[in-house]
């Protein structure tokens, strides 16, 4: 089993801001990644946006509520909305968070982590297949950021990833900023975490901000990213070598150009990565 | 051990039962089992996320009813959210549909005593909200009626846009969210008066305008599907008989304007 999708280079997420840029012809990016729930409408500006953002670069779509890991029954009705915007837009891959979000069918609109216990392991993997089996392609799961994690968790949570990732042969969205923020938050090495996933399976790597809270800290995807963030993108170019990168920027949004210039360095330093690798080995 | 489903639902209940959070009324079963390395201990990270639940979903309840969150202030606005939150938890996988049922929650409220016309400015609201993402129609235009014979006329039936809606208050919520909007906070414009106000989108763009009672006979026309003649007909009880039929005619030139008529079927 395997798991392949193809490189689309430094994208950005996709956000009402920046809609106008896509009339005026100067929405100039690798490609695009939409959060699918924005899109599950009827009609309206939204929905021309998006054709509009297809017709100038590649789209993937990112959900945020397939609540992976919900021990309520699949929503199918959320699945058909989302198979309707794959038919109609035709992205180049879909994802969703390794988290759940819902029970008793109420919706926390969050990304609430999981225990990694074998339980969750069999429940969580079965899931993915099942989505799979029924949007007909392999999905990625993303890591979440997280600000506890349980005592009855068996393996840590590189390990569950990798796990479910293998099990349900899908891949896997390597959020590098959220491996950061959740290090710091539960004091692990994160070079451990991107040392630790399969290489093979890493098909998109996020970038973005978070905010130091004193205490802990946490993922606002309100700024540029950090020093730190980028030097662990090093280790993941290095390990996975070229993977389509994705800058998130969901508050206090800048400018559509300093958005791209975001995407422009990861692009350097993925260069940078890959040519010293091609040195080291020449 | 709890079972995951056992977990995740005291987890959802110590995090959105409790309007504004305390760590007081989390689970002790879940608190036991978050472990409490470093600078923060089990109950402050839980916290977190009942923190993050009220203030995401108020926020977007403030995007959706902006013109009530100015009119109550942010902070009674937060205090009826919540409250709101509780008795409606989300149960969409989309926020769009976080505030569906508002208006009717705020007609419950003890605010309304005092400010009466509040649901039905959040009916309005909503409304905003339900024509902006409504489906795609191709409208009528002024060209597309310029081959139709003198004999067709009288049996024509027009068609309202999906994105259209037709709001009837007590209030002239118009200018209360024209006022709100402005950002003055005169509430003398709140006075009783029986309004009929029609929201659409044009385009990307939502609207909403009062109407008169001769543009509110012959939009109830139009939903109910009578044709042209018909309209004109009842139009006769409310404007001279002779004036009918231009009454109608103006009608139709602003609604084409306005775009809220679907284009007519082509022969």
């Amino acid at each position: 089993m395997a798991f392949t999708v193809p490189s689309l280079g430094h994208g950005v997420g996709l956000r009402t801001k920046h809609f106008p840029h896509l009339w005026e012809g100067t929405a100039h990016v690798d490609w695009f990644e939409a959060i699918s729930e924005n899109f599950m409408i009827r009609g309206g500006r939204p929905l021309a946006a998006l054709e509009k953002a297809r017709e100038v670069a590649p789209l993937v779509l990112h959900g945020v509520s397939l609540s992976l890991g919900s021990t309520d029954p699949l929503n199918t009705a959320y699945l058909d909305d989302l198979q309707t915007l794959i038919r109609r837009f035709e992205p180049t891959w879909v994802s969703d968070h390794l988290c759940w979000g819902s029970v008793g069918g109420h919706y926390a609109h969050d990304l609430l982590p999981l225990p990694y216990t074998e339980e969750a392991l069999a429940h969580v993997a079965e899931r993915v297949q099942t989505i799979q089996d029924r949007l007909r392609r392999q999905i990625l799961i993303e890591n979440v950021s997280s600000y506890l994690t349980f005592s009855h968790s068996q393996m840590p949570e590189w390990e569950f990833l990798a796990a479910i990732a293998e099990r349900a042969d899908c891949g896997i969205l390597l959020d590098v900023n959220n491996i950061y923020v959740s290090a710091a938050n539960h004091r692990f090495n994160p070079e451990d975490y991107i040392n630790g996933v399969p290489a093979d399976r890493v098909g998109q790597i996020h970038l973005a901000g978070h905010s130091n809270m004193g205490t802990y800290l946490f993922d606002t995807h309100d700024g540029p990213v950090i020093a730190s963030v980028w030097e662990l993108y090093r280790l993941a170019v290095r390990r996975c070598g070229r993977v389509s990168t994705l800058i998130e920027w969901d508050d206090k949004i800048p400018e559509f150009t300093v958005l791209c210039a975001e995407a422009e360095r990861a692009r350097t330093i993925e260069m940078e990565e890959l040519e010293r690798a091609y040195a080291k080995s020449a | 051990m709890p079972s995951l489903r056992e977990l995740q639902s005291s987890f959802f209940n110590s995090i959105a039962h409790v309007p504004g959070g305390g760590s007081a009324n989390f689970d002790p079963g879940l608190v036991h089992l978050v472990e409490g390395r470093g600078q923060l201990g089990p109950q402050e990270r839980i916290n977190i996320y009942a923190q993050m639940y009220y203030a995401r979903l108020l926020e977007v309840l403030h995007e959706d009813f902006p013109q009530v969150a100015t009119i109550l202030g942010c902070e009674r606005f937060d205090e009826v959210g919540r409250v709101y939150l509780t008795c409606h938890p989300s149960t969409h996988p989309s926020l769009r549909y976080l505030g569906r049922h508002f208006a009717a929650f705020l007609d419950t409220r003890p605010e309304v005593a005092s400010l009466p016309f509040l649901s039905d400015l959040a009916r309005l609201e909503w409304m905003r909200e339900e024509v902006f993402d409504a489906p795609d129609a191709e409208p009528l235009r002024l060209e597309h009626l310029q081959g139709l014979s003198a004999d067709e006329w009288p049996d024509l039936r027009f068609q309202l846009i999906p994105a259209f809606q037709v709001l009837q208050s007590e209030w002239p919520v118009h200018e209360i969210w024209a006022t709100a909007e402005e950002g003055a906070l005169d509430r003398g414009c709140a006075r009783l008066e029986k309004t009929a106000l029609r929201v659409w989108r044009d385009g990307f763009a939502v609207y909403h305008a009062k109407m008169d009672a001769i543009e509110s006979v012959a939009l109830a026309g139009v939903q109910a599907g009578k044709p042209f003649a018909a309209i004109c007909a009842a139009l006769e009880f409310i404007v001279p008989s002779e004036e009918a039929a231009s009454a109608m005619g103006s009608l139709l030139l602003r609604w084409i304007e306005d775009g809220i008529l679907v284009r007519l079927p082509r022969k």
